[in-house]
C-alpha cells in the first residue's frame, strides 16, 4: 500500500520534469490532467482516513475539476486565439531540465531530512509538494506566454494541494472550499482574460504588456 | 441577528437591482446599504457582540469595521453623482453598484472573521470582486492593470495559504484555526513551522496590502480604476490584508518570537519608503503618485508595529488617518479627472482657478497626508519617530526622515503646481455638483478633530487593540 503511494507521488513528481523539456503547449495541458488522475488514485487511496463529506468533495474537485474541466477549457483557449503551439521560453530547454532535475533532488532531501525531525506529516508527500511548487514558480517565471503563466498557476495549485495533502491531520473543510475557489479563479478568471487580452492586444506574450510603467 | 443584515441585505440588493436595472434605484439602494451599514457599526462599536462562531466584532477589528463603515458611507455619497455625467450603460452602472456593495460585503468578512481559513477565502473573494470594478473602464490599460492584479495577487493568496497549511502542520496537536484557539495553545505551536508560516502570510498578505518588494500591482490597479474605488483599495482593501497579518503577528509575540517578526516588518517597511521615494520624485500620473504614497503609508504602519512600544499606538492612530486622508485624495483626484480630463500632472495647472472648491479640498488633503499639524499623520509620524530615538534606532531615525523628506518634496512638487499658476486655456470654468465635494470635507472635518483632540472613546479603541495584540 505504501509503496502504491510512493510511485503516485513520484509519478507527479517527475510529471513536472516532462513539461520542463517538451515544446508544446497541449503536453502542458495533457500533463495538468494526468496529474489530476493520480491525485484522484491518491484520494481513492486514502479512503480511511477521511471523512465520508470531505471524501465526496476531494473527488469532485480532483476528477471532476483537475482531470476534465481545467484540460478542456485551457485546450478551447488554445484554439479559440489561434495560439502558436510553441512554448517560447526565456532560457534552453536544455538548462530548464537541469534545473528541474535539481529542484526534484531538492524535494527528495527534504523529504528525507523531514522524516527524521518530524512526526506530523508524511515526508514524500511535503518533499514533492515542495518540488512541484518550486518548479511550477521557474515555469511561470522562465515562459513568455500569458497562458503558459495561467498553466504554471495551475501547477502551482497542484503543488499546494499535494502539500495539503502532506498534513497527517485532516483539513477542515472550509480549506478545501478555499481550494475550490482558487481553481475557480485560476481557470475561468484567467481563461476569459486570456481571451480579452487576445483580443486587445496583438500578441499574447507579457512582452506586450508594458503600457503601464514608471 | 444584526450581522445577517450585513450580510443578506447586499445579496438581496444586488438580485433585485439586476432584476430592474434601473439607475436612480442603484444610487438609491447602495446609500440606503451604506446608511445601514454605518449604523449598525456604530451600535456595534458601543455594544460588541459575538454572532456565529465564525464572525465576532473583539477589540482589535473594530477599528477596521469603523474605519470602513465611514469610507463606504463616504464613497457612497461620492457614487450619487459620480456616474451620472459619464456616459454609461444602464447594464455598467447596474453591474457598479453590485459589485461596489458586494466589495463592502466582502471587505466586512475579512475584518469580521475568527478563522484563518475564512479569513482567507474573503480575501481571496475581494480579489474576485474587485476585479470587475478594476476594469470598469474597459480600456487597454485598464485590462492590463487588472491582468497584473488578478496575477499576482492569486499568487500572492496563494503564498499565503501555503503559510496557512504550514500553521496547521505546526500546531498539530490543537488541530484547529481558529484565532481564540491557537492564542490558547500557543504553547504547543512548534516554533520552526510557525517562524515558516509567518513568512509566508507575510508575503501572501504582504502582496495584497501592497508592502514593497511585493507591491508591483498596486500603482497600476489604484491608477487605472474608477476614483472612488481607488479610494475603497487604498483605504479599506489594504487596511483588510494587514488585520491578516496582525493576527498571525500576534501568535509569534505569544510564542516569543516577536523579534523575527519584527525584523522581517522593519525591512519591508522601509523597503516600501525606499520604492515609494525613488518613483514619486519622477512620477507624471498623479493617479499614481498617490499609489506610490499608500505603498508609503503602509510601510510606515508596517515600521510602526516592527518598532513596537508606542509605535503599536502610533500604527493604529496611522491606520485610521491614513484611510480617511488617502480616501479624500483619491475622490478629490476623481474631481479632478473629470474637470481636465487627463491623468498628466503636466498637463494641469490652475486647479484653483477652474474649480476653487477642488482646489482647497486637494491641497488640504496634500496637507493631511505630509503630516502637517493639525491632522493626526503628524501625531502618528512623531510618535514612531519618538520610538525611534527611545530605543535608539537613530540610524533609523535618520533614514526615515530622509526618506520621508523626499516623499514629501516629490509630492509638494506635483500638488502645488497643479494647484497654483493660470488656468488652461481650452477648459472652462467647472462646477462639479455638491455631492463630489461632501465626502471629502467630511472626512478632512473629522481629520481635524482626531488631530486636535482625540476623542475618549477612540483613545480607548486604539489602546485596547493594542492591549489586544
Amino acid at each position: 500500500m505504501i509503496d502504491l503511494f510512493n510511485l503516485l507521488i513520484i509519478l507527479i513528481g517527475s510529471s513536472m520534469l516532462y513539461v520542463s523539456f517538451t515544446y508544446r503547449l497541449e503536453e502542458y495541458i495533457k500533463t495538468l490532467s494526468i496529474q489530476g488522475f493520480l491525485f484522484f488514485l491518491i484520494i481513492l487511496l486514502d479512503f480511511d482516513k477521511i471523512e465520508i463529506l470531505n471524501f465526496i468533495f476531494l473527488i469532485i474537485e480532483t476528477l471532476i475539476f483537475k482531470t476534465i474541466i481545467i484540460p478542456v477549457f485551457l485546450s478551447k483557449i488554445l484554439r479559440k486565439n489561434h495560439i502558436n503551439r510553441e512554448i517560447e521560453p526565456y532560457i534552453p530547454n536544455y538548462y530548464s531540465v537541469i534545473i528541474a532535475t535539481l529542484v526534484l533532488a531538492f524535494g527528495f532531501f527534504i523529504s528525507y531530512w523531514s522524516n527524521d525531525e518530524f512526526q506530523n506529516i508524511r515526508p514524500l508527500f511535503f518533499g514533492i509538494s515542495i518540488s512541484i511548487i518550486i518548479n511550477s514558480f521557474i515555469i511561470i517565471i522562465t515562459r513568455k506566454k500569458i497562458i503558459t503563466h495561467v498553466i504554471g498557476y495551475m501547477f502551482l495549485e497542484n503543488g499546494i494541494f499535494l502539500l495539503s495533502l502532506s498534513i497527517a491531520a485532516e483539513m477542515p473543510i472550509i480549506v478545501n472550499l478555499g481550494m475550490l475557489l482558487d481553481i475557480f479563479v485560476g481557470i475561468f478568471l484567467l481563461g476569459i482574460f486570456v481571451n480579452k487580452i487576445s483580443s486587445t492586444f496583438e500578441e499574447l506574450n507579457i512582452d506586450k504588456l508594458t503600457t503601464l510603467k514608471d | 441577528m444584526i450581522i445577517a443584515i450585513l450580510f443578506i441585505f447586499p445579496i438581496l440588493s444586488s438580485a433585485f437591482l439586476f432584476f430592474f436595472k434601473n439607475k436612480q434605484l442603484n444610487v438609491v439602494l447602495t446609500a440606503i446599504y451604506s446608511l445601514i451599514y454605518l449604523s449598525i457599526v456604530m451600535f456595534l462599536v458601543f455594544k460588541p457582540q459575538q454572532f456565529t462562531e465564525f464572525l465576532k466584532v473583539d477589540s482589535l477589528n473594530v477599528i477596521f469595521l469603523l474605519i470602513l463603515a465611514i469610507l463606504q458611507f463616504g464613497i457612497s455619497i461620492y457614487n450619487i453623482d459620480f456616474l451620472t455625467h459619464s456616459q454609461v450603460s444602464i447594464r455598467d452602472h447596474t453591474l457598479y453598484s453590485i459589485f461596489y456593495q458586494f466589495f463592502v460585503m466582502a471587505m466586512t468578512g475579512i475584518i469580521l472573521s475568527t478563522h484563518f481559513g475564512l479569513l482567507w477565502v474573503f480575501i481571496e473573494a475581494t480579489t474576485l470582486i474587485t476585479l470587475y470594478l478594476i476594469n470598469f473602464n474597459k480600456t487597454k490599460e485598464s485590462l492590463e492593470a487588472s491582468w497584473k492584479y488578478i496575477f499576482i495577487c492569486s499568487i500572492g493568496i496563494s503564498l499565503a495559504f501555503v503559510g496557512i497549511i504550514f500553521l496547521s502542520i505546526g500546531n498539530f496537536n490543537i488541530n484547529s484555526l481558529f484565532f481564540e484557539d491557537i492564542y490558547k495553545n500557543y504553547k504547543n505551536i512548534n516554533p520552526f513551522w510557525l517562524k515558516l508560516s509567518f513568512l509566508f502570510i507575510l508575503i501572501g498578505f504582504g502582496t495584497k496590502m501592497g508592502l514593497a518588494p511585493v507591491h508591483s500591482w498596486l500603482p497600476d490597479a489604484h491608477s487605472e480604476a474608477p476614483s472612488p474605488i481607488s479610494a475603497m483599495l487604498s483605504g479599506a482593501l489594504l487596511n483588510g490584508s494587514f488585520l491578516g497579518i496582525l493576527r498571525i503577528f500576534k501568535v509569534m509575540r505569544l510564542c516569543n518570537l516577536d523579534v523575527f517578526a519584527k525584523i522581517l516588518l522593519l525591512i519591508m517597511g522601509f523597503l516600501s519608503l525606499l520604492v515609494a521615494a525613488s518613483f514619486i520624485v519622477k512620477i507624471t500620473n498623479y493617479k499614481r503618485m498617490l499609489a506610490y504614497s499608500s505603498i508609503e503609508n503602509m510601510g510606515i504602519i508596517a515600521i510602526g508595529i516592527g518598532l513596537g512600544g508606542v509605535g503599536l499606538y502610533a500604527s493604529f492612530l496611522h491606520l485610521i488617518s491614513h484611510s480617511l486622508t488617502k480616501a479624500s485624495f483619491f475622490l478629490t483626484a476623481g474631481n479632478v479627472l473629470h474637470t481636465f480630463h487627463t491623468k498628466e500632472t503636466n498637463k494641469i495647472t490652475g486647479i484653483l482657478k477652474t474649480d476653487r472648491y477642488t482646489g482647497f479640498l486637494w491641497i488640504f488633503s496634500f496637507f493631511a497626508i505630509i503630516g502637517l499639524p493639525p491632522f493626526p499623520i503628524f501625531i502618528s509620524e512623531f510618535l514612531i519617530l519618538k520610538e525611534m530615538i527611545f530605543t535608539k534606532n537613530i540610524i533609523l531615525f535618520i533614514i526615515f526622515v530622509i526618506l520621508l523628506t523626499i516623499i514629501i518634496f516629490g509630492l509638494g512638487k506635483s500638488v502645488l503646481k497643479m494647484v497654483f499658476g493660470e488656468k488652461n486655456e481650452h477648459i472652462e470654468k467647472y462646477k462639479n455638483s455638491f455631492w463630489v465635494y461632501l465626502p471629502q470635507t467630511l472626512f478632512l472635518i473629522i481629520l481635524v478633530i482626531i488631530g486636535l483632540y482625540i476623542p475618549n472613546f477612540l483613545h480607548k479603541m486604539i489602546e485596547n487593540a493594542v492591549n489586544s495584540l
